[in-house]
Parts: structure tokens; C-alpha cells; sequence
């Protein structure tokens, strides 16, 4: 099983380093021949642009908008639910219109929306927010529920406490371990989300250096040059299984 | 059960109301006139009034919502943009394939999630265990198509033991990855809960007492622990058809077969807002409906849940 958790960080390491330092390897004068040709490393792409470039540049996008859109989730979620939590009347105001958007399968929601907001990182990041928020808000607000029922808020309200010591200086911090458990969820699904959207054209410029991107337009070529699909491919498939191994881990140790 | 499953389904239907609701204002938002659209590159202004009467889009919006949804009811979705073609035409076409994939992977998913889960947690520790746990862990929201072309690179270009699109029509062979890619997910996550609940239930008391009654083994596994294992699992079955849904519009997308996904993929990149409109009310009912069905049968599994 040890050997199992250094597979899962090597999983993550590769496509993170290549994702974040990549793009500083790529030299500035891009030069294009032949579409599906076997030059270079892993040869050229459907518009004859060097894929081993496109791989380097490609992972910025995928990874960056995934950490953005978890941390947006946290941000809105955390206080949404430790309000409904504390606030007792306001809870079905808060939490009711999320189980509506429960209910829409959310690569639908994605669709529809990013339809609507058209491409660009920062409504990418904001759909996969919005995507994400209710599950952190519903897990927040379980954690916040139980720690307010503890002696210690109680005798905090007795003490004639402020809301905002109880709530952030005792319950937000009591609700940590909850939300560090949940994290490797969230950043699986915000990838899951991420990738799927910019696979299906969603969210992205059509020719964007993005693995999603990638995979989707050099399938045509699938048997001329499989390396423009199967490279970017993989190197997303490896951050996933990576991601949730760790994080499993991480969570098993902790718990035990 | 009676009020369990009336109050259960009053939701429900406050559900499938607020989608629609939250559809139509979606794409009231959406910028661009549908009549100007339709008018053409070469847009005369009375051309584009005369489409704006016919489409009832001069009319106030909540009587356009209210026509909207009394069509509804009648399975009319309105006429495409792009082709002039009824909504419910795309519809029709696009539901064959789209239901043959989802059925399929719902009759697999069942047994294989149970099989699954049942042997790891007859044999908890064991080697198999952790196999199956490490690889259910690592496989869990991994996106579909990274996998999907995975496979077909392996499979259907690199060893050719399948074809790797359903380009030549959907014959069984063609079905055999887009049916993995479909199962990996789910069974992941079910197979999990499965192994979970019938761990806890063969620790049971009354699964101990039933030993000390001498009760055959198999018996106390399959016909009393295994039933209330399965009642969370049920309603994960429910919660997949949420990735279900998304998977199938991208495993049509990758292998090429003409379901209510690829119609829906293509109606978003041509901006055929009626199509998707229609298509976005089909999935999210069939969500809804499938999570109401869910929670009456893990209600019947395992009345004590409510």
C-alpha cells in the first residue's frame, strides 16, 4: 500500500509540473508545418502546431481554472452554510433553492450556462462555482449544525459572545478537519468539470492550447498521430487517479 | 408508504416545475433575438417583426411562459431555429440511442456493483479487497473522455479488437467501451456503499443472532444483511444518473453516436436555443423522476430510513 501512495503523488507531480512550468519551456516563435505529421517529439497537430508545445502550454488553463473554481466553492459555501446553520431562520431560505440546483444533472447546468456567459476563463471559474458551492454549502452546514449543538457554543452564548467570535472564531475553526476531508472531492469534481466543459467546446475558444481542447480536435487524426490525443489524455487521467489516491490516503491516515 | 410517497412525489412535481421555471428565465437571458436569427443574414426589418408575431415573441413574457409551458404538456417543444424542424422530432431521433446506452449500463450497473461490492466485503483485508477499493478510489470522477480515448487508442486503434467509433452504426461491438467508459464511475461509487453497508450489516445483531439460530450461512448474507446494505446503494444509483446524464452527452460525443447528447452539443454550438431548451427540461425531469423512484424503492428496502 506504501507503494501505492508514491504512485499517487508521482500521478500528480508529472502533470502538475508540466502544467505550471510548461508554458515557460515553450520558445516564442511557434513555427507550423503539416497537420499530423511525425515531426518533433510527438509530432504536430490538427492545424500543424507542435503537440509537444501544445502539451506544455495546455495544462495552465485546465489546472488553474479547477484550483480557482474549488476556492471560489469554499468561499461561498463555508459561510453560506455556517449561516444557515446559526441563523436558524434563515435556514430554509438558504438551503431550499440549493437542492433545486441539485436536482439538474451539472454538466447540464455547465452547458446551459456557459451557452449563455460565452468563453472565457473567469465564467468558467464562476459556473464551476456555482456548481460546487451548494455540496460544500450542505457539507458546512452538517459540520456547523453538530458544533453549535456543543456545551462549549453554548456556554459562549451565555457569555454573551457576539455571533461573528462564535461563529467564525469557534465553529469555523472547530469545522476545518470536515472541509480539509472534503477537499480532494471538490478539486476532483472541479477538474472532472473543467475538462469535461472544454472537451464538449464549452467555455473555451475553439483552438485554445487546453488538453480538453486537444483531445476533442486531433481525434480526427487518431490514426494518423495518436500522441496529439493520447499524450493530453493521459496526462489528465493521471491527475485525477493521483489526485483522489493521495487524498484518500491523506484521509485514512488522519482518521486512523 | 402511502404519505411517504405522496408527500415525496408533491416534491417532486415543485421540482420539475422549478427547472422549467429556471430554463425559461435562463434563456430569456441569453443575449440575441431568436427572430433576428431566423431572419437571416440579410435581416428586413418586417421580415423580423413578422417572425417576432408568428414565434409570439412580441408578446409579454410571462404569457410566452405560460404558452411555453401548457406546450409543454403537450409534448410540443416549440420548432428548432436552425433547421425550422419541431423540437420533438430531434427529440425522437436523438432518444433510441441515448436509451439503449443508458438502460444497458443501468442493467450492468446493478449486478456488477453488487458482485463487486459483496466480494470485498465478504473478504475484508483480503488482497481482493484492496485491489478493488484502491482501483474503485482511483477511478472515482475520472473525466469520461480522457478514458473514453484512452481505450479507443488501446483497443480500437492499437490492438483493433473493437471499432472506435460508432461511425458504422451501433452494432454490439461498437457499444462495448461506451459502456465501460459509462460503468467505471458509477460502479465505483455503488460498489463502495455496497461493500460498506454489508460490512456493517454482518456485524450486526441480528445478523449475529441468526448465526446462533443456526440459520445457513448464504441465507443470512443474501436474504437478510444483503437487503439492508442495499438501501443507501439504491439511492446512489439515483444520485449517478446525474453523471449518467453528463456522461452520455460526452461518450457520444467521443464515439459518434447520434443520441440526446450529440443533439444537444451540436444545438449549443449553433445556438439552437429552442432545441436546447427542450432537451435541458427532457434530462432534468428524467433526473428527477429517477431520484423519486430511487427514494421510494430505498423506502421499501428500508423502511427505518425515514
Amino acid at each position: 500500500m506504501k507503494r501505492l501512495t508514491g504512485s499517487g503523488v508521482l500521478l500528480i507531480v508529472v502533470p502538475l509540473l508540466v502544467a505550471l512550468f510548461g508554458p515557460l519551456l515553450v520558445p516564442d516563435d511557434l513555427t507550423r508545418g503539416a497537420p499530423f505529421m511525425p515531426e518533433g517529439p510527438l509530432g504536430t497537430d490538427f492545424v500543424g502546431r507542435d503537440v509537444w508545445h501544445q502539451v506544455l502550454l495546455g495544462g495552465r488553463t485546465v489546472v488553474l481554472v479547477a484550483l480557482l473554481a474549488t476556492v471560489c466553492a469554499y468561499v461561498v459555501g463555508v459561510p453560506w452554510g455556517v449561516l444557515a446553520a446559526t441563523a436558524r431562520p434563515l435556514d430554509e431560505v438558504l438551503m431550499r433553492p440549493l437542492d433545486l440546483l441539485l436536482a439538474i444533472p451539472s454538466l447540464l447546468v455547465l452547458i446551459l450556462l456557459a451557452t449563455i456567459a460565452g468563453p472565457g476563463i473567469v465564467a468558467l471559474v464562476g459556473i464551476v462555482t456555482l456548481i460546487n458551492f451548494p455540496d460544500v454549502a450542505r457539507i458546512s452546514r452538517a459540520a456547523a449544525l453538530e458544533i453549535a449543538g456543543r456545551p462549549a457554543v453554548e456556554a459562549m452564548r451565555m457569555q454573551g459572545e457576539t455571533w461573528w467570535r462564535i461563529a467564525i472564531g469557534y465553529i469555523g475553526r472547530s469545522m476545518l478537519r470536515t472541509l480539509a476531508a472534503d477537499l480532494g472531492v471538490r478539486l476532483t469534481g472541479a477538474l472532472y468539470l473543467v475538462a469535461s466543459a472544454s472537451f464538449l467546446g464549452v467555455g473555451v475558444p475553439p483552438d485554445a492550447a487546453d488538453w480538453a481542447v486537444m483531445v476533442d480536435r486531433n481525434r480526427v487524426g487518431l490514426f494518423l498521430q495518436p500522441w496529439a490525443v493520447v499524450v493530453p489524455a493521459v496526462l489528465i487521467v493521471a491527475l485525477s487517479i493521483g489526485l483522489n489516491l493521495t487524498f484518500d490516503r491523506a484521509l485514512r491516515k488522519e482518521t486512523r | 408508504m402511502i404519505s411517504y410517497a405522496a408527500r415525496r412525489l408533491a416534491l417532486g412535481v415543485g421540482q420539475v416545475l422549478a427547472v422549467v421555471t429556471v430554463v425559461f428565465l435562463l434563456v430569456q437571458a441569453l443575449p440575441g433575438d431568436a427572430a433576428v436569427a431566423l431572419a437571416g443574414d440579410d435581416p428586413d426589418p418586417a421580415r423580423i417583426e413578422l417572425i417576432r408575431a408568428a414565434m409570439g415573441l412580441d408578446q409579454p413574457p410571462l404569457r410566452r411562459f405560460g404558452d411555453w409551458l401548457w406546450g409543454l404538456l403537450h409534448l410540443d417543444f416549440g420548432v428548432s431555429l436552425v433547421s425550422g424542424r419541431p423540437v420533438a422530432d430531434f427529440l425522437a431521433t436523438g432518444l433510441a440511442p441515448t436509451a439503449l446506452l443508458a438502460a444497458l449500463t443501468l442493467v450492468l450497473l446493478v449486478p456488477l456493483s453488487i458482485l463487486v461490492g459483496v466480494a470485498a466485503a465478504l473478504r475484508e483485508g483480503s488482497p481482493l479487497d484492496r485491489a478493488l477499493t484502491s482501483v474503485s478510489v482511483g477511478l472515482h470522477s475520472i473525466p469520461e473522455f480522457a478514458l473514453a480515448v484512452v481505450l479507443i487508442a488501446v483497443f480500437g486503434v492499437g490492438l483493433g479488437w473493437v471499432p472506435p467509433t460508432a461511425v458504422g452504426g451501433l452494432t454490439p461491438a461498437v457499444l462495448v467501451l461506451p459502456l465501460l467508459v459509462l460503468l467505471a464511475r458509477p460502479i465505483c461509487s455503488i460498489s463502495r456503499l455496497v461493500r460498506a453497508g454489508m460490512i456493517e450489516a454482518l456485524s450486526s445483531d441480528y445478523v449475529r443472532h441468526a448465526r446462533r439460530l443456526g440459520i445457513d450461512v448464504r441465507r443470512i448474507r443474501f436474504a437478510h444483511a444483503l437487503p439492508n446494505a442495499l438501501a443507501p446503494a439504491v439511492q446512489q444509483v439515483a444520485r449517478t444518473t446525474d453523471w449518467l446524464l453528463g456522461g452520455v452527452i460526452v461518450v457520444e460525443a467521443v464515439f459518434v453516436i447520434p443520441g440526446l447528447g450529440t443533439v444537444l452539443v451540436d444545438a449549443v454550438a449553433s445556438r439552437d436555443l429552442p432545441v436546447v431548451q427542450g432537451l435541458a427540461v427532457v434530462f432534468a425531469v428524467t433526473t428527477v423522476a429517477v431520484n423519486l423512484l430511487a427514494d421510494l424503492a430505498a423506502f421499501r428496502l428500508a423502511p427505518r430510513s425515514r
